[in-house]
């Protein structure tokens, strides 16, 4: 069952494979954190055009699994674009920086994209929520009895401290999109996941392949909890808390 | 938008090729998360009260064995229960029963930490005046702390149940025809209208998900009402 270990080419694949988890997860979560954050200011705006459709978003997406989420814009989506533009998307082409050339991502990346960010978006939001309304009323009033603009009472007053007890459930949500990006095999994406079965059919080393991978992801995980452990533990995070 | 396709396949939706074949579809999605929820239930909390009780090296193994489960995606999971389940056994294990097992392990994990959070929410007091009546350990577990602790935890139990229903479309990878295989199925076969199909098939999972939502906040509202009578 254990035998020798992978050949270096195999290997070279399950690293492939772990870029693309990695690189996808970081877009996902830069994006969905500006997303989410515009998702909870609608979701809690005095204006019901604005609140409604919000809550309904996230209820919606929170309440039906990734996958098919993925399988809608994959297939379903797809279907419905017209067919100059799915084209235009499917083309490669690069573009070129200087001396860097960014190839355009194939269309599984982006749908892949797409989805995950869309599902990680709600999820974020709701953490956001959570945290800025564990911030109590008699806070704010405070702040403006003291003087202070709204806009200042949400910069020194709410969110300092709302985003401090975010911070847990933020980072778990993290974790959750890099494990999420897992998914996206199911659409064809080379990513981590997808790199696992593809060794462990090609070589029978289920255990490796499989190994290999499960070790990535839980490094990866690990990564996140350390620097959350950090930033928990640094001198600017534990000055609000004393 | 045509909805025909949705109603010509409503059987097969619902049931999959059931009674001809295997059951399917909906139903075994159902079914799916209803075994993995009891047993991940069970599981939590056996977990839970271990984390409790257990005290030294035991105590970490646990914590680091719960911490990897959690940190590793549902789907890894599956596919080391489809690769690992046949060797420890030495049998076929069908694919359903490798869905179930990776599924409770999951919830189980997730479950542990809130099950001993609720048994650790009630006042130290209690253990200290069910041993002095002279109940063994056990019995203070089983009469005074659990049936206490219960009522509080069975929201935390009922979300879980909610993400299972999700996680059971990750059955799909190992090929249980479970709503969202159907579904890739169905649009694979008819090569029009997925729009219309998987829409449909989200508006399912959303009806199951809200339904059990709604239950888990009805009871939270209800549970802490009576703690304080």
């Amino acid at each position: 069952m254990f035998g020798e270990l992978l050949a270096p080419r195999y290997l070279h694949w399950l690293f492939d494979g772990f870029l693309l988890t990695l690189g996808l997860s970081l877009l996902v979560c830069v994006v969905a954190t500006g997303l989410g954050a515009l998702l909870y200011l609608a979701r809690t705006a005095p204006a019901r055009w604005l609140s409604t459709p919000a809550r309904l978003y996230v209820l919606v997406i929170r309440n039906t699994p990734l996958l098919v989420q993925l399988f809608f814009w994959y297939f379903g989506v797809t279907a419905l674009l017209p067919e100059a533009l799915v084209t235009w998307l499917n083309t490669p082409r690069s573009l070129a920086l200087g001396p860097v050339s960014l190839d355009w991502p194939s269309f599984e990346f982006i749908a892949g994209f797409w989805g995950l960010t869309l599902y990680t978006t709600a999820f974020i939001a709701e953490e956001l929520r959570a945290g800025i309304d564990s911030v109590r009323q008699e806070q704010r009033a405070a702040g403006l009895a003291l003087g202070l603009r709204p806009a200042q009472v949400w910069r020194h007053v709410i969110l300092p401290q709302g985003l401090r007890t975010a911070l847990g459930p933020l980072l778990g949500q993290y974790m959750n999109a890099v494990k999420n990006t897992s998914l996206t095999m199911a659409i064809g994406l080379a990513d981590l996941s997808y790199a696992s079965r593809q060794v462990e059919t090609e070589t029978f080393k289920t255990f490796q392949a499989f190994g290999f991978a499960t070790l990535l992801y839980v490094l990866s995980i690990a990564v996140i909890e350390a620097v959350g452990q950090l930033i928990q533990h640094s001198r600017h995070y534990r000055r609000g808390v004393a | 938008m045509d909805f025909s396709v949705i109603i010509d396949n409503l059987g097969y939706f619902t049931w999959g090729a059931y009674p001809d074949g295997p059951l399917g579809g909906a139903a075994l999605t159902l079914l799916l998360s209803l075994l993995s929820g009891v047993s991940a239930g069970v599981l939590g909390l056996a977990w839970g009260i271990a984390l409790v009780v257990s005290r030294g090296w035991l105590r970490w193994v646990l914590v680091g064995v719960l911490g990897f489960l959690r940190a590793i995606p549902v789907l890894m999971l599956m596919f080391w229960a489809y690769f690992l389940l046949p060797i420890l056994f030495h049998v076929d294990v069908p694919a359903l029963a490798t869905v179930v097992c990776a599924l409770s392990l999951i919830g189980g994990a997730y479950l542990a930490h809130g099950v001993a959070a609720g048994i650790g929410s009630l006042p130290a007091g209690q253990w200290a005046a069910a041993k002095a009546l002279g109940l063994r350990p056990g019995q203070v577990l089983r009469l005074v702390i659990l049936p206490q602790a219960l009522p509080i935890m069975l929201p935390s139990f009922l979300n879980q149940w909610v993400s299972l229903i999700k996680d059971t479309s990750l059955a799909y990878v190992i090929g249980v025809g479970e709503l969202s295989y159907v579904a890739t199925q169905v649009s694979n076969r008819v090569m029009v209208h997925p729009v219309q199909i998987f829409l449909f098939v989200a508006l399912v999972y959303f009806l199951f998900c809200s339904a059990l939502q709604w239950l888990a906040h009805r009871l939270a509202r209800r549970v802490p009402s009576r703690s304080h009578r």
